[in-house]
């Protein structure tokens, strides 16, 4: 079949060869340059596939490390003393109140559940407030540690009074939905 | 072309063309040629065989070289060559442009050359126009080469006559009578043209082919040239068609690759839900974690960049904030540009630091700020007791 498609090529006009020859090497580059970009394509898809699936099996390989992790943490938690968003929020405004802050706020509760247990997270901000105030107030959080604890804090010198300060702070509880 | 692409293929390639001359045109010799052994040291070579023939025919022939269209037949080692030629003018311009575009031109007993006989074997070729009679005394070349033309009128008491003397003429084992000339066969490689006539089967090797065509050199070297671009061309042909070959299979592989990057994201999204569930449970034993065993202390980390000790005079916070469990960003300004660095190396020396960075110093209206990232080594800070109450009154 070669040698019979091979005399028929010979047999051509120079021309007619020439044209076969640039319309196979037009046809095969094009085709080599479509192929080349797909293959590329799909093996940087491949590659992002395998390694999101390796980060899943990986996750989840750490489940029961992950629980026990949960677990050995909440131990040292007396499910009673946990708070919910709600006991949360009335705690800091109990310590607030017994630090003297006024010009308070909070935002609402941002919470994390893993079904045995429960992250609250909420804003407190206060304007207008005395160092010594802060300290109390900031002293009154720690006595409820931890149960209730600070994830970050800004502190902020005040525009109109610079002897006082603006307060920003992201304070979290733990609460045991089902005894571990 | 035949009917259908199948058929053509299944046909298999046209024989080559090929142009068989009258034999009764060529005057033909056998002569004796110097092979083309290394010469010994310091002797002159021989002269290459191609210039032996042409020096024999310029010899023997009456008209010089470029009036003839000439060729030879010469085997490697052979002692001995034919050479054949015919004046050029016998030859009409309508009979030469029939030569166009054929693969070899050459007189017909230049074919029956290359058979291959036993010693003492004599060839006839009959036909109505003439009679040739090749004969090879060892078996490996020709050693005798006659030709009889007849006349159209003449009878077949008179050819079998001409053909017994011509026999008479040589010592003959084996006589082989052909009746027909050779015609060519379909080339199966390019090393050698297959000729048959009856079920006597000639075969020219490439190399006695270009010795064998008549036509004139220069010519016959820009056709050598032309086959070999048009060869090239067929196989960059060739090599594209291979190429779309492997794509094809390149093609059916990213097909196979797709199916199955699709199955492993249908694995992806059925799991998606389960591993975040197992990350947000892995976020909330962190940060029950944190809060049990590791707890931000935001007011000792200004208590202790603001240490008296350590804290210049001029200098005055506007913003802290942290970053983490260990890290305080501070925003500062100072009438001193100069207490920046002796501030910075105040921290660098307290032992709880892990880090002093400063950055963004800018100054306007004579006053410096700054930007400070204040890195404390874990468990470089206590958490700091509460002052005792007051005694109730």
């Amino acid at each position: 079949m070669i040698r019979t498609l091979r005399a028929f090529f010979l047999a051509r006009l120079l021309r007619e060869k020439i044209l076969l020859v640039a319309l196979a090497v037009i046809l095969a580059g094009l085709w080599a340059s479509s192929l080349s970009g797909r293959a590329l394509h799909f093996w940087g898809e491949r590659k992002h596939t395998q390694a999101a699936l390796a980060q899943q099996a990986h996750w989840l390989n750490s489940r029961l490390r992950v629980q026990a992790a949960a677990q050995q943490a909440a131990s040292g938690f007396d499910p009673a003393k946990t708070l919910d968003s709600t006991r949360l929020l009335a705690a800091i405004g109990a310590v607030a109140n017994d630090a003297g802050l006024k010009n308070y706020t909070s935002g609402e509760s941002q919470d994390v559940s893993n079904g045995q247990f429960s992250v609250h997270a909420l804003q407190f901000s206060v304007s207008k407030v005395e160092w010594g105030a802060l300290k109390a107030f900031y002293y009154g959080l720690q006595a409820h540690s931890p149960y209730i604890g600070i994830e970050q804090c800004a502190v902020a010198r005040d525009r109109a009074n610079t002897t006082l300060l603006d307060v920003s702070m992201k304070i979290s509880s733990v609460e045991i939905l089902h005894g571990p | 072309m035949c009917a259908s692409p199948l058929e053509f293929l299944r046909a298999g390639p046209p024989p080559p063309r090929v142009a068989l001359l009258p034999d009764a045109l060529f005057f033909s010799r056998t002569v004796p040629v110097l092979a083309e052994a290394a010469p010994a040291e310091g002797a002159e070579p021989p002269p290459s065989v191609a210039s032996q023939v042409e020096l024999a025919l310029e010899a023997l022939a009456p008209f010089p070289l470029a009036q003839l269209y000439y060729g030879s037949y010469w085997r490697e080692g052979a002692a001995s060559a034919v050479v054949f030629a015919a004046y050029r003018r016998r030859f009409t311009a309508e009979q030469t442009a029939l030569w166009a575009g054929s693969e070899l031109v050459v007189p017909t007993f230049a074919v029956l050359l290359g058979a291959e006989v036993a010693a003492a074997t004599s060839l006839l070729l009959t036909l109505p126009e003439s009679l040739t009679l090749v004969h090879w005394a060892d078996g490996a070349m020709p050693t005798g080469l006659w030709v009889h033309p007849f006349a159209p009128e003449a009878t077949e008491e008179e050819r079998a006559q001409v053909r017994q003397t011509l026999l008479r003429a040589v010592e003959s084992r084996q006589i082989i009578d052909l009746t027909e000339p050779p015609a060519p066969l379909p080339r199966r490689h390019d090393s050698e043209m297959v000729f048959r006539s009856g079920a006597v089967t000639f075969r020219l090797p490439a190399g006695v082919l270009a010795q064998l065509d008549i036509r004139d050199k220069a010519e016959l070297a820009q056709l050598r040239r032309a086959q070999k671009r048009d060869v090239l061309l067929w196989r960059v042909a060739t090599v594209c068609v291979l190429a779309m070959a492997a794509l094809i299979l390149g093609e059916v592989a990213l097909f196979g690759g797709g199916l199955w990057l699709t199955a492993r994201r249908t694995l992806l999204t059925a799991r998606t839900p389960l591993v975040e569930q197992i990350i947000a449970a892995q976020e909330v034993a962190n940060r029950i974690n944190d809060l049990s065993t590791r707890r931000l202390l935001p007011i000792e980390m200004v208590q202790a960049v603001a240490n008296p000790k350590v804290l210049p005079n001029s200098v005055r916070f506007l913003r802290a904030t942290t970053d983490g469990l260990y890290t305080l960003q501070v925003e500062a300004e100072t009438a001193q540009a100069g207490d920046i660095g002796v501030y910075k190396n105040n921290l660098d020396s307290m032992p709880s630091c892990a880090s002093v960075t400063i950055k963004n110093p800018r100054m306007q209206d004579n006053k410096s700020t700054f930007n400070l990232v204040v890195v404390f080594k874990p468990g470089g800070l206590k958490p700091s007791a509460p002052p005792p109450a007051a005694p109730s009154s």
